[in-house]
Parts: structure tokens; sequence; C-alpha cells
């Protein structure tokens, strides 16, 4: 059915666009001048994009209101041209995921940017921070709104790129630019099997394009102003595509083709979202300033490997394969991380292994559906919704305790509830939101989730996703009792003050946000395949996962509220020994990478390569120029400067030319 | 006698007798050019090639056009810028001792690479 | 016929009396002696231009070349002090290559000569003719076959030849002049001298 699009919808492109104005207007011409201005005009730039995003998200829904949710392109503009009729083309997606992401990202952006100029003032590197957050913005908006898979990809890359840049921003310490580097490496090497994806998907499309699309229905190949083409993301789900690909097999092995691809893609998918074992960058992310940790690495870059799977998520759910692995993959980050975190002491590592952990369960729940019981897609989006409100509000209020207190250890803090009584509020919102307590936020799309691994009959899953729930619950209430409660530890939480209200206002309206964000009625919005049974709150689910959570708070008061149970804590540490101290190396997963690296990927790889590059391909230059001068050397020597030796030269040179003329003309 | 007479008679240069003298003065002239050390040498030398040049000009014109008088004038000219050029050519020598105390040309290579 | 049979014996002898002289020239290591054997060559010349019926030329070539050229060269032989030394022999390879690109050159004009020919009118005997009158017509003559504008020239030629003579071997200054003598003096053509003129103030060569 066609309906008029309203101003926002049209212009849906003003979205990504006013935060890439402000990253050029800020970065060449504020920046040198005014630090100040820096900050407030990126602020504005993002908060006209969020403004704007809602209105699309107001006016999308209610346009359609009732309906199924089509996917609108109102905007594009063509890049590539291979062939007339085959190009590729960049543009704006309107689809019910797309809007929620683009609130999400605005939003977040939005409160982080604002927390930014309070958290990041005095630094000498302030313009160049919101410059880098303006391009970062631009980055992951031009990705989530991408209409087929080459815009996701190329923006996927910059949005590696200004993680890269923000993470080493403080490009003096070393450990901060290491950690730059491995996140980058990793991603980028992710990427190449993401690439390979999109190219045997590309391929794949553009050869039966001719053939099948024609018969695709323009309902569902979207309503968009440039015609359905191959590397779409409308033609890649489409059934017919996905019949005619899901027979093919790879030459060896017998697999499928389409499984491969979707492995690859996921691939891609496991990197930029860090699941195991591709997790290894982001705990070391936290070198970067804790804005970025909370815009990044918790609400909005990490998730765009689940939002790449939802996209495509017809296609996973065509080869059980792909799904398959995406559940367990997801299962077992969750565990891991949920592990590793109960044992770190860095209040930014804890809350990076909680992103990990929280990862691994919207992974999973897409994992556990398919297109006839799609439950666990909306669960999926739903906890990449409300969690994106609180751990980023997590991050911030950590933000806030770490500048009251000038470290990074929960062993250095305490009481810092009397201190800082807004931020502990606001913490303790989130901690409640994230342990799933209900009425808060997480407790809903938790609950999702976990009906979802029931629904589909994944037990196994079911209850390692329970265990995790109260891992927790438990790890999220250590460092709150241990940061909040209990006597000052150090110099700096005596002396702690409350945060400025450019921090603090921020904190609030996140936590109103994780407070009420579960009452939103996703399945109206967000579903796919099937249409979903709407049951409302599954007791049976709910009551369990509370009491975990419960059963996580109880046992992290026992350890670790007060002196008394710290002490018992350390006792249990001790008496666990070797086990406790290999979680809290992080299974020493990175000490394996840096062997293979070091010892073999150096040595046997990289060091003959670098010989042949210094010895033969240099070389071959080096000759080339050492033949060019010794040449000239050479022929220099015929200058003697004597003007009788020129005049035997030019003699010989026309007796040359006349027999020359005797050979040629007889 | 008479049949050497006879034979001598017959045997009157032609233009090509004429040319291969010609030559052969320019080509004794350009071995000079290119051998000699010294700088007046070298003109001597190019004195005789020129001469040879203007012999040239007047054998055509003998052979070719008896009647008209074009070759022996080229020859004049040929002469007068022969000496227009030795003064000249004096003139840099005598300078060039002045300077270099020598007029050996294989001294003279400032154009070295 | 007599005429004749002394026309060719002419011809054969001033000519290998000029090839002689010419090797003379280029040959002889005494550089008076040189002079004095393109005299010769020139003379010869002039014998052989009176054979080929010009006669003026040939007494313009005595006048000009012999008397004026020849003179000239022999200054600057004096000028530059080239007549008491015996001049330095070339060296093996370059009057070997100069010998064979001579020789090469010789042999391919000739072999050009063999292969082309002339166009010549019958052989006719020469006419007597006051060629002295003739030329000095065609040289002032201005229509397309005279030649008044070459000399014109040639007269500006000479002119900017003198002038630039004069202009290139004055003397200088005599604070820069590298001898204050007349060059008499014994062993003074040896005297080592500084290659420029700028030298002069270490060596303190001057007064």
């Amino acid at each position: 059915m066609e309906h008029e699009l309203g101003f926002a919808l049209s212009n849906a492109w003003l979205v990504p666009a006013l935060p890439l104005i402000s990253f050029v207007v800020v970065g060449l011409f504020i920046r040198p001048y005014s630090a100040k201005w820096a900050g407030i005009v990126a602020t504005l730039a993002v908060m006209g994009s969020a403004v704007m995003a809602y209105a699309i998200a107001w006016q999308y829904f209610h346009l359609y209101h009732g309906e199924d949710h089509p996917a609108i392109v109102p905007w594009t503009i063509e890049w590539l041209r291979y062939q007339p009729g085959m190009s590729v083309v960049m543009g704006t997606l309107i689809d019910p995921i797309s809007v929620l992401l683009m609130v999400v990202v605005t939003t977040v952006s939005a409160l982080v940017h604002l927390y930014s100029n309070g958290y990041m003032k005095g630094d000498p590197g302030f313009g160049r921070f919101f410059t880098y957050l303006s391009l970062f913005t631009f980055s992951m908006l031009g990705l989530v709104l991408a209409p087929n898979i080459v815009q996701m990809y190329v923006f996927w890359e910059l949005v590696g790129v200004s993680s890269f840049l923000l993470i080493g921003f403080y490009y003096q310490k070393p450990s901060a630019v290491a950690a730059s580097k491995k996140a980058f490496i990793v991603t980028r090497f992710a990427d190449l099997g993401f690439l390979i994806g999109v190219l045997t998907l590309g391929y794949y499309g553009y050869l039966s394009f001719p053939q099948l699309s024609p018969s695709i229905e323009p309902g569902l190949a979207g309503l968009s102003t440039s015609g359905l083409q191959p590397f779409d993301f409308a033609y890649i789900n489409s059934p017919e595509f996905l019949a005619y690909f899901a027979p093919m097999q790879v030459a060896f092995f017998g697999f499928s083709l389409l499984t491969m691809a979707m492995v690859l893609v996921f691939m891609g998918a496991a990197g930029k979202s860090a699941m195991f074992p591709l997790h290894i960058w982001l705990p070391d992310a936290m070198e970067g300033p804790t804005p970025v940790s909370a815009l990044i690495h918790a609400a909005t870059m990490v998730v765009a490997g689940v939002y790449l799977v939802a996209r495509l998520f017809p296609a996973f759910a065509a080869s059980e394969t792909a799904l398959l692995l995406v559940m367990v993959v997801g299962t077992f980050t969750s565990l891991f991380a949920a592990v590793i975190g109960t044992t770190q002491d860095d209040i930014k590592r804890v809350l990076a292994f909680s992103t990990l952990s929280q990862l691994g369960y919207m992974m999973l729940a897409l994992g556990v559906s398919t297109m006839a019981h799609p439950l666990g897609y909306t669960a999926s989006m739903f906890h990449l919704f409300t969690h994106a409100f609180f751990k980023a509000l997590l991050f911030l209020a950590a933000g806030a305790v770490i500048h009251a207190v000038h470290s990074n250890s929960i062993w250095d803090m305490g009481g810092l509830a009397k201190k800082m009584p807004i931020t502990h509020l606001c913490f303790l919102t989130a901690t409640l939101a994230i342990a799933g307590i209900p009425p808060l936020a997480g407790f809903f799309s938790k609950d999702e989730i976990l009906a979802a691994a029931l629904m589909n009959h994944h037990y196994v899953v079911f209850g390692v996703a329970m265990l995790v729930a109260g891992l927790t619950a438990f790890y999220m209430f250590r460092i709150y009792f241990v940061t909040f409660w209990g006597p000052h530890r150090g110099h700096g939480a005596e002396h702690a003050h409350e945060a400025p209200v450019l921090m603090w206002l921020p904190l609030a309206i996140l936590a109103v946000l994780s407070a009420v964000a579960g009452f939103v009625p996703m399945s109206h919005y967000i579903h796919i395949g099937a249409p979903l049974e709407h049951e409302g709150i599954n007791l049976a689910i709910a009551v369990p996962a509370s009491l975990m959570a419960v059963l996580g708070i109880g046992v992290a008061f026992f350890l670790y509220a007060g002196m008394k149970a710290t002490a018992r804590a350390e006792r249990l540490a001790t008496a666990l020994g070797v086990i406790y101290r290999t979680i809290k190396n992080k299974f020493y997963i990175d000490e394996v990478y840096l062997f293979v690296t070091h010892k073999i990927i150096f040595n046997y790889i990289s060091r003959p390569i670098a010989w042949f590059d210094r010895h033969v391909v240099d070389g071959g230059v080096d000759l080339s120029g050492w033949m060019t001068r010794t040449t000239g050397y050479v022929l220099s020597l015929g200058q003697t400067g004597q003007v009788q030796v020129y005049g035997l030269w030019y003699t010989a040179g026309a007796l040359f030319v006349l027999l020359i003329f005797w050979a040629a003309l007889g | 006698m008479n049949a050497l007479t006879q034979a001598l008679a017959n045997q009157t240069p032609g233009l090509n007798h004429w040319l291969v003298l010609s030559t052969v003065l320019f080509s004794i002239g350009l071995y000079g050019l290119l051998t000699r050390r010294n700088a007046v040498g070298i003109l001597m030398a190019v004195e005789v090639m020129l001469n040879s040049a203007a012999l040239n000009f007047v054998v055509f014109n003998y052979f070719v056009t008896p009647g008209a008088f074009d070759g022996q004038i080229m020859a004049i000219f040929v002469i007068a810028v022969a000496a227009a050029e030795v003064v000249v050519g004096m003139a840099i020598f005598v300078a060039m001792f002045r300077l270099r105390h020598s007029v050996d040309v294989n001294r003279i290579d400032t154009l070295k690479h | 016929m007599i005429g004749q049979a002394t026309y060719t014996l002419a011809f054969y002898f001033l000519a290998a009396a000029s090839v002689l002289l010419a090797l003379a020239v280029v040959n002889e290591r005494k550089l008076l002696r040189a002079a004095v054997a393109l005299m010769g060559v020139l003379t010869v010349s002039a014998g052989l231009y009176a054979m080929l019926g010009a006669e003026f030329l040939a007494g313009v070539q005595v006048l000009v070349y012999v008397g004026g050229i020849v003179v000239l060269i022999v200054f600057a032989i004096m000028l530059t002090r080239s007549a008491e030394l015996l001049e330095d022999r070339p060296d093996k390879l370059r009057s070997a290559l100069g010998a064979v690109l001579s020789i090469g050159f010789l042999g391919s004009v000739v072999w050009v000569l063999k292969s082309s020919t002339f166009a010549l009118p019958a052989a006719a005997p020469l006419a007597p003719h006051d060629d002295a009158r003739e030329i000095g017509v065609l040289l002032l003559n201005y229509t397309s076959t005279g030649y008044v504008l070459p000399f014109e020239i040639i007269s500006l030629l000479l002119l900017a030849a003198v002038i630039g003579g004069i202009v290139v071997a004055r003397k200088t200054a005599p604070a820069e002049q590298p001898f204050t003598s007349g060059g008499d003096l014994a062993g003074e053509a040896d005297f080592e001298v500084p290659r420029t003129q700028h030298d002069e103030a270490e060596t303190g060569v001057r007064q």
C-alpha cells in the first residue's frame, strides 16, 4: 500500500549527514580555534540527528501501524555502476530494526557527547575527541542504515577506523597504542572472512539476478528509489534467492556454499562483536577514555555484529549449520566472559566482560530462532535496546567514579554511596537492570531470550543462560558493593565528590530509560517470519530467572559487602588457588595468541617475507637505479671536453649515416 | 713520343678526376682537423678543407656551366669567409694563449664531465 | 693536341704537388714549415684555377689567400709562441681513428661519385672570356641572378670579424696580464703561471 512519506522519512539521509558535517566542520575549522565550541557544535549536531531519528521512528511506526512493516529505502545515490541496471548504491534503509538501532545510536551518542563536555574538560585533545566522536557516529549510522551489504561493509570498516582512533586517543601511552592496534588488527582479520562472504554472496547474486529478480515481489524488495540490486539485503534475504543458492555445494568436502558464506560473514560479526576467540581486543579497548567505552564498546559498535546477523537472518536461517554456530559461539562467549568477569579488579574490565557476556546473550538469542519460531530475533533486538541504555549508564557512571577517585581499581574505591549520591543511584539502577530484577528493563529482555531458548527446545542453552544470569547478578553486585559500600579503601575515595551536572545529567536520563525501556512492546514492532504468539510474561521462566538473580546478589552480598565479607572472598580465592588465578588471567588466551604471533608467525612467516621484501623487491628497484646511474657514468666518460674528440665522434656519425643511406637506397 | 702525346691527349682529366682530387684534399684536411694538437695547426687544416671546397665550385662551374661564372663567385665568397674566420680564430688563439699559456687543444677541456 | 697533352700533364703534376703539400700541412711538427706548406697548397690551387679558366680567381687566391691569410697565420704562430717548439705528436689512437675516418670519408664519396652520373653538356673548348669584367658585373647585379646581396653581407661579415678580433684579442689592463716583459727572456715560455688569472695573487707573479 502506498503511503505518503513525511518530511523525516524522505530526508532520512540527514541523520548520518549531520554528524558527518559536524566531523568536517569541527575537525577542520573549529578544533584549531576553540575547544569549547568544538564540543558544543558536535553535541548539537548529534542531538539534531537524534531528534530526526525520533521523528522518523514516530512517522514510520505511525504510518504502518498495524500492518506488516515494510523496508523502505527513501534515498539512494548510485555509487559504483557495473552495468546499467546492476550497480552498488549508497542509501538509507528504513525498517524496524534499522529504526531501532538509529534511535539507540543517536540517543546514546548524544548523551555521551553531553557527558564528554564535562569528562574531557581540560584534556589537550578535547577538540580532537569530538571530531572522532562525530566521525564514529556518522559511520555507525551509515552502517545501520545500509540497504545493501557493500555499504554495510564500507561503514563497517569506517567504524573500525573510528574505534582505532578513539581507543588510541591517549596516543602517548604505549598501552593505549598497543590496544588500538590490537583492536584494529583483530577486527580487520575477522573482516577478511566477512569480505569473502560478501563476495561469495555477491557473485551468486549477480549470477542469479537476471533470472530471479523479475519474480521477486516489490513488496519484499522494499520501496526503494533505485530499484532492486543484487547486493541488496532485500535480494539476498529473498526466498527466491535462498532457494536458488542453498542447494549449491562447494567443490570440496561437500559443504553447502550458503553455509560457507554465512559462516564467513559470521566471522566478521564475531570479530566486531568480540565473540570467542576474537574477544581479546575488547578488554584492552578499555584503554580509551570512558565515554568512548560507553558509546562504542558497549552500546553501539559492538552490537554491529549482532545487527549484521539480524539483518541477514533469513539467510542464516536457511542454513542450519550457520545458525547453530551462532548459537554455540554466543552461548560459550556469554558463559566464558561471565566467569572471567567475576575475578577482575579494574572496574572497566569488569564492565567489558559484562558487555561480552550480554553480547553472547544477543547472539544466542538469534541462534536459537528459526523463521518458524522467531521469538529469539525479537528478543535479541529487545536486549540490544535495553542493554545499550544500562550498559552506557554503567560505563558513564564508572567514568564519574574513576574521575572522582583517580583510579580504575575497585579496591581503591569504597563508601562512595554517600560521597556521590546521584551517581550511586544511577549505578544501582543500572546494576539492578542488568541483573534482571523486575520491573527494570533487563528483566523483560532477558526473560524473552530465555523464553526463546526454551521454546525452540534448546535446553542446554537455556540452562547455561540461566547460570549466566546468576553470574551476571553476582559480578555486577560485587563491584557495586565494593565500590559504593564499605569503608573508603583508598586516598582517592576519601576525597571523592559528586560529578558536575554535565556528567550526571546524562546518567539520570539513562537511568530513567533503563527503568522504563522494558515496557516497550517490542514484538509489536520487531518481528520476522512467522507471526508471534503474544503471551506476555511467562511466569514459568520469569520466576526462576529472578530467583537466580536474587541468588547472585545474595552471594555477592555475602562475599563483598563490608570488610568481613571481603575477607571471606579472599579466603575463597586462596582456597581455589590455581583455578582462581587462571580465571583472573583470562584463561591465558592472550598469552596463547602472543605465543603464536611471536614464536610462529614472526619467525616463520614474517621474517622470510621481510627478507624477501628488503632484498628482492627493494633490491630490484635498487638495481634499476644502479643500472641507470652506472650507464650514465659510463656514457659520461665520453665527454672528455676536447673538441677534437667531439669532432671525431661527429665525423664517425656522419659516415655512419652515409653508410645507412647507402644500404637503404642501394 | 707521338703515342705518348696521343695517349695523354686522350686522357684529359674529366669531372670525376677533378672531384677525386678535391675529395682527397678534403680528406687530408679532415685528418689534420681531427689529429693536430696545436690550435693553429687545426686552423691550417681547415684552410686546406675550405680551399678544396672552393676548388669544387670552380670545377663544377667549368664542367656544367662553362659560360657562366657563378661557381667562381662562390669561390670568391669562400675565400672572403675563410679570411673572416681566420681573423676571429687567431684572436681567440691569442687570447687563449694569454690565459692558459698553451695552445694545445688537449689541455682545453673544461667541458669535461 | 699538344695543348691537351700538356693540359693532362699539368693537371697530374699540380694535383700531386697539392696532395703532397697538404700532407705536409697536416703532418709537419714544426709549425712554420706547415705554414709554408699551406702557402704552397694554396699557390698550386691558384694554378689549378687557372687551368679551369678562372684566371681572375687565381689572382684573387694568391693575393688574398696566400698573401693575407697565410701571413695572418704566421703572425698567430709567432704570437702564440708555437714557432720554436715541436708540436706534440697526437696519441696513436687518435691518429689511427682520424686516418680511418678520413679514408672512410674518401672512400664513400668516391664510391658515390662512381655510381652517379652528372648531366654534362658536350665538351667544348674554352671560349675566350673576360672573366674579371664578367665577375664584376655579376657581383653588382641586383636581379635574382645577381650576387649583390651576398656581396654586401660579406662586407658586413668582414667588418664584424675585424671588430670581434680586436675585442677578443686586445690587451686587458696591465694588472691582469700574466706577463709584463715582452716574453723574450730565455725560459719564460716555460714559466709556470697560474691557470687562471685569479690565482695570480697567490703566486705573486706580476709587478
